[in-house]
């Protein structure tokens, strides 16, 4: 097919999308497949993007949505952001009853104009106008225009014909018009079949998507930015903040970003250069020298949360960081970085996407993404090193779910890499219990236990050591929620930040923890570590399995029985190993009146087929309820 | 009260010597200073702060108000950081708007022996415009640390004089000296009102003040030997000045506790509010000084009073609607109906109308005020007695004084010969005296003919019920199958509805599934969800997995299944402030359990019957048993929508009893 060919085809489709658009303003069209747990569905999305040049670009948005329900308004998402060098030429939006009769008109003026700050955010300069509109009754229908353009290209929006979960897609379109010798890259992700239409003219590319059920979240599932489809695209040629360049692929980016962004903000006060070297002359290894170099950024600075144009993607000089205190996340890793040069140790600017969900960096595809910046060590033998600049309490090395396990974009002089963070595997997130308790005749428990938490499991931890008193006994006592009447007698915790380990020793008391039931007493044999965690049933499992982090929890607990009761029958042991994980418990007797009870339970992480869900299920099932046995004693 | 009392003497005993806090004078034993002696456990507190708001007269701008803050605050370890930034809201309106001037702030650390001081720049101060109406100005601190004590001062200039933001006295981290001041001359009476349980009343003086006027004329200059003269006169007006103080020390911190209505409603403050302005040589206007007054003045607003004589809009529509009808319950009835079906809530609170009552029925959209001024007149026109009644919602506060902020909502009263109750339009599923949530916060204001006014309790009196009827198999594994039914009324079944009808059926049910941890559920079915007359009611069946323990040639099991309380949410082991359920409330349970064939029972629970003191609440556990035939009927009332504090301890108690029993075992045994 010659490429006129395809021009003309392209613009048939065009015309097509045209003719039937007031079909799309009644709600009665839209077909059962696409309303079937669907709070809104999305008509019609077109999305012109126009680069006219690598410092201007126009984007034009044409948006059909019907929403079916209450829950359905957010996803209208009528909304335009704007900068200094993002303006909004054009903004309305026409709302249409069930029937597609137009029943109001919103224009430019009427949207709200709000600062895009949120709450943590001292300061963005970054704005926004959106539709507040209260729906009379539903279905409703709004079709939205939206025309802006702006001086950056290095964003160009992707294609996403899903936006969330509950919405579904009736047809959705974008196409991007260039300019000759630009080249604009394309990577396609999670289309199952052959959904996605592609034309491709000269300068000039189109697609399409029709009739796309609303995805639902499940427990237990990869995230939305995992199986949600989408066409990523980059202009190998763009402009930041009026910085113009070429980027071929990571290194490149990399290279861009170090000499454009970071490498000028390097600079120091001699007087802290000094400082720095005293700090360290008596440290002999980098690793050494790097942890007395955290701590003092831990000690010296706070996070605070300022964007400044683009979610500034510029660092504050390092000399800004050292007079003020304070600064983001790129600050921060900045700053860090610069002091370890001045003690002579080598580091790298990292950027990735923050927050549990593992969202990895595009390995093959080097554009703008990222919502976050840390700090590398490279290591010669053995793991790097990756630092939470952020964070005042986190220990030297440990990034927690924050960061973990993901691919990300590692900057250095030479240029870019794609490398992964540090994976906290299943024998390393270790909690282990030892403990004692007793119960009395009446029923009474006494208890005491030390915990020792690691990897993922101290993350879930550590940040008890500066909660107050009052918050800590609220804590535990929601902790073993499990057992009325309960009171916090002791409560000592250490935070181990050179082993990275969380130790908790607790001590508590419960009236009426075991059941007095005639000459019978029952006991729930697990005191201190019951899972009551089942995962949730669905009636059809859509999605794939997933376990993002696996744990081991190993328990030894001593208990000692009333003197006037003798056992009458112990729990059953459990012995089950299978793919997710591991559930051995076992009742030992000591004596008449001692008992030790021990039992391991691990997770492992990893990804199944949605047909596995049910007996994963099932195995968290059987340890909750085997987490609940008793121990039946009787009147001696 | 006493104790209060007490407490208050306690702290004015406490109080040390004098100390003076000038701007920039930091001891070391502030920056030593290694936790706040008033709680061990804040992460910050504020060791001075003082506020002054004075009324101030320039020739060039007229009146406007002058707030002057300064703040010392020490910060104990890295949670207190956030005290470290500081946001200032500043109002606007039209071409009005408030100022903020001579930021100056300063951290101050102790390194060894010696105090650095690090000055707060321009880099650390952003200004936002947050709205249409609000600007943001932040800063904050550079090199600000654990042990560190920052201070700042700054200057807000407004041009609105009626309005008078809050003093707050308690905060969420402790305050060591506190220093309020607020100045007004005569000529604007602000009245007085103070919350919280902490105790507070400022030193008042009178003082001589003076406004200078400074004029400039010209004479001369007709003529080339008439040189121009330009002459200056300046004429003084004196006047008296208020001036009230507030002085306090060591003021603890305010904890938020579960099942508070509102934590505001219990911190420290005092409010100035306009009573009236008395400007020589003209006269009187008032603002507000009693709740009557207050009334007055809501009512007499153009956005209130008035849009509740406009007929015209909806009279062709409601002629219709109430033509063959002459019953005035049944035309409420209609109306009410009517209101709720064709306006929509748009979400925002208000007893003043935004757009207009004529506006809001055309657009089918409207705020509070709007609606619900709507049905009051649309009732009022077809001859049926309703008042709109002034209301704060929970979130907004109680209005213990009478001030015009102190509402912020406004619903319906009807009263007719035998009946009256309140409405509410802004929800679809409330009913006669069954108004949202939100709306159920102490007392209304009923504001009757000619603006007078009257209270009326919000909370509702009669009881919510729940009515559980469930009947159960188990087998000899431990597993019960089973039907189960509900049948709610009141509140009860307002919560019900908006949770079943807002929600798509399979999602419900999937929710209800896995609140019960492995419950499975089939033939659902619910009657009466958008039938509003009738109780609503819930049916399905069910089947869940180990419900028993197997133990020997036993079974354990709790009767109640998985319809018991686990937790008592009353953890803290005391409280201050009144526990609020919202309603009154009263639960059935009546669950008929068939065992497994070849058992026979062993054990049985007593029957048991608590009940709270002043006849707050009662429990009753009721347990008969015949061959393979359990029945068992409990019951959990609770009578009032407010618990006082005194009673905490025993609400507590009372719980902790009701979770014990409803744990309470059966065994049964192979026969």
């Amino acid at each position: 097919m010659n490429s006129k060919m395809k021009v003309n085809i392209f613009f048939l489709l065009i015309n097509l999308l045209a003719f039937s658009q007031t079909e799309l303003y009644s709600s009665f069209t839209i077909s059962k497949d696409l309303a079937n747990q669907a709070n809104a569905v999305i008509r019609s999305n077109d999305i012109n993007i126009n680069l006219k040049s690598s410092n201007e670009m126009l984007v034009v948005q044409k948006r059909i949505i019907t929403v079916l329900n209450k829950n359905g308004n957010d996803a209208v998402d009528a909304y335009a952001y704007y900068d200094d060098v993002t303006k909004i030429k054009a903004l309305e939006a026409v709302v249409y009853n069930a029937s597609g009769s137009q029943i109001k008109k919103i224009k430019k003026n009427d949207f709200k104009d709000v600062s895009a700050v949120n709450g943590g955010t001292l300061y963005s300069d970054s704005r926004v106008k959106y539709l507040e509109y209260t729906p009379i009754t539903y279905p409703y229908t709004i079709e939205f225009t939206c025309e802006v353009s702006t001086s950056n290209t290095a964003f160009i929006d992707s294609f996403r014909p899903i936006e969330g979960y509950f919405v579904s897609t009736e047809n959705s379109s974008y196409t991007i018009d260039f300019p000759e010798g630009f080249t604009i890259l394309t990577k396609v992700k999670n289309f199952t079949d052959d959904v996605l239409k592609k034309s491709e003219g000269a300068n000039k590319i189109h697609y399409e998507v029709k009739n796309l059920a609303a995805l639902k979240p499940e427990m237990y599932s990869p995230s939305f930015f995992d199986i949600a489809p989408k066409v990523l695209l980059r202009s190998t040629h763009f402009t930041l903040e009026g910085v113009e360049t070429t980027v071929e692929n990571w290194n490149d980016f990399g290279k861009w970003m170090y000499n454009d962004l970071i490498k000028d903000t390097h600079d120091l006060p001699q007087s802290t250069i000094l400082e720095i070297q005293e700090l360290v002359k008596n440290e002999n290894t980098d690793l050494d020298k790097a942890k007395k170099i955290y701590q003092y950024v831990q000690d010296k600075t706070r996070y605070i949360s300022v964007q400044v144009g683009i979610g500034g993607w510029k660092p504050f000089n390092a000399s800004e960081v050292d007079r003020l205190g304070y600064g983001d996340c790129k600050a921060l890793t900045n700053y860090t970085m610069t002091l370890l040069h001045a003690a002579g140790v080598k580091s790298n600017y990292v950027v990735v996407y923050s927050k549990d969900g593992q969202r990895s960096l595009e390995k093959d595809f080097a554009s703008i993404q990222g919502d976050h910046v840390i700090l590398n060590i490279p290591q010669e033998t053995g793991e790097d090193i990756w630092l939470e600049c952020t964070s005042q309490k986190l220990p030297f090395g440990f990034i927690g779910d924050f960061t973990d396990d993901r691919d990300v974009l590692v900057v250095s002089s030479e240029g870019g890499k794609i490398q992964h963070t540090k994976k906290y595997e299943v024998d390393e997130s270790l909690q282990i219990i030892k403990g004692h308790y007793s119960i009395s005749k009446d029923g009474l428990i006494e208890a005491k236990a030390t915990f020792q938490s690691k990897g993922i499991q101290y993350d879930n931890k550590y940040w008890l050591e500066t909660e107050t008193e009052r918050e800590l006994d609220k804590h535990y006592k929601n902790r073993w929620g499990y057992i009325n009447d309960i009171t916090i007698k002791d409560m000592r915790l250490h935070n181990n930040k050179d082993q990275i380990e969380f130790i908790e020793d607790i001590s508590f008391q419960g009236d009426n923890y075991s059941k007095i039931i005639g000459d019978r007493m029952l006991v729930h044999v697990n005191a201190f570590n019951r899972n009551e965690h089942v995962p949730d049933r669905y009636r059809n499992r859509k999605l794939p399995l997933k376990v993002k982090r696996g744990f081991k929890d190993l328990d030894e607990v001593e208990i000692k029985i009333p003197a006037d009761y003798v056992v009458e029958s112990l729990p059953k042991n459990n012995s089950i190993e299978n793919k997710f994980g591991v559930y051995k418990t076992e009742v030992i007797v000591k004596d008449e009146h001692t008992l030790v009870y021990k039992r391991e339970f691990t997770i492992k992480d990893g990804e199944f087929p949605k047909e596995d869900y049910t007996a994963f299920r099932d195995f968290y099932k059987t340890v909750a309820r085997q987490d609940n046995a008793k121990i039946a004693l009787i009147k001696s | 009260m006493k104790n209060i009392v007490l407490f208050m003497g306690l702290i004015f005993a406490l109080s040390l010597p004098a100390q003076d806090y000038e701007f920039g004078d930091i001891s070391k034993e502030e920056l030593k200073e290694a936790y706040s002696p008033i709680d061990s456990n804040a992460s910050a507190s504020y060791l001075y702060t003082y506020r002054k708001t004075y009324v101030d007269y320039q020739q060039s701008t007229g009146f406007q108000l002058v707030t002057e803050v300064h703040e010392r605050i020490k910060i104990y370890n890295k949670e207190g950081l956030d005290y470290a930034t500081k946001s200032v809201k500043l109002y606007k309106s039209g071409n009005d708007d408030e100022q903020i001037l001579g930021i100056k702030g300063y951290t101050y650390s102790l390194v060894g022996d010696e105090i650095i001081k690090n000055k707060l720049k321009k880099d650390g101060i952003f200004k936002t415009e947050l709205s249409k109406y609000r600007n943001e100005v932040k800063f904050t601190m550079p090199n600000a640390n654990e042990g560190s004590v920052i201070e700042y001062k700054y200057r807000v200039n407004s041009p609105f004089v009626t309005n008078v933001d809050e003093f707050v006295f308690q905060h969420d981290i402790p305050v060591k000296k506190l220093k309020a001041k607020f100045a007004s001359p005569e000529y604007f009476n602000f009245k007085l009102n103070t919350k919280g349980y902490m105790a507070v009343a400022p030193h008042v003086e009178r003082k001589p003040g003076k406004i200078t006027l400074n004029n400039k004329s010209r004479t001369g200059g007709s003529s080339l030997t008439d040189a121009v003269r330009t002459t200056y006169s300046s004429e003084n007006i004196d006047f008296i000045t208020t001036v009230s103080t507030y002085e306090l020390e060591n003021i603890p911190a305010l904890i938020q506790e579960p099942f508070v209505n509102n934590i505001d409603n219990y911190r420290s403050a005092v409010k100035y509010e306009l009573s009236y302005t008395q400007f020589p040589n003209s006269g009187t206007e008032n603002y507000s000084t009693t709740w009557e007054d207050v009334i007055k003045k809501i009512y007499q607003s153009s956005s209130f009073g008035d849009e509740l004589s406009k007929t015209s809009y909806f009279k062709d529509d409601i002629d219709a609607l109430i033509a063959d009808v002459s019953d005035p319950m049944t035309r409420a009835s209609r109306i009410y109906n009517f209101v709720k079906n064709r306006i929509k809530w748009n979400g925002y609170n208000g007893y003043l109308v935004d757009e207009g009552v004529k506006k809001a029925y055309k657009s089918q959209v409207g705020n509070v005020a709007e609606i619900n001024l709507m049905l009051t007149a649309m009732l009022n026109y077809a001859g049926v007695k309703a008042y709109p009644v002034l209301v704060s919602t929970r979130q907004h506060g109680v209005p213990l004084f009478p001030t015009r902020e102190g509402f912020n909502y406004v619903i319906t009263y009807v009263k007719e010969v035998n009946q009256s109750f309140l409405l509410d339009a802004t929800s679809d599923y409330c009913l006669p005296n069954i108004l949202p949530f939100r709306a159920l916060n102490w007392q209304g204001r009923i504001i009757t003919e000619h603006g007078n006014s009257q209270l009326i309790d919000l909370y509702p009196s009669d009881l919510s019920k729940n009515v559980y009827s469930v009947m159960v198999k188990m087998d000899s594994e431990g597993t019960i199958s089973g039907g189960y039914r509900s049948m709610k009324t009141g509140h009860s079944a307002l919560d019900y509805r908006i949770k079943y009808n807002n929600r798509d059926e399979d999602e419900y049910l999937e929710d209800l599934e896995n609140k019960y941890g492995g419950l499975e559920v089939s033939d659902f079915s619910v009657k009466n969800e958008n039938d509003l007359t009738k109780p609503v009611m819930e049916s399905y069946k069910f089947v869940k997995e180990a419900q028993a323990d197997k133990i020997g040639d036993k079974l354990y099991f709790s009767p109640m299944f998985y319809f018991k309380m686990d937790e008592n949410p009353f953890k803290l082991e005391q409280r201050d402030y009144p526990i609020d359920f919202g309603y009154p409330s009263k639960n059935t349970y009546k669950i008929t359990i068939n065992i497994p064939e070849g058992y026979e029972i062993q054990e049985l629970p007593k029957g048991a019957a608590v009940a709270l003191p002043d006849n707050l609440g009662i429990f009753k556990y009721n347990v008969l048993a015949k061959d393979r035939n359990i029945q068992l009927i409990v019951s959990t009332q609770i009578n009032s929508a407010i618990v006082t504090p005194n009673h905490y301890e025993i609400l507590k108690m009372y719980i902790s009893q009701l979770v014990e029993k409803e744990a309470e075992q059966i065994v049964i045994s192979k026969v």
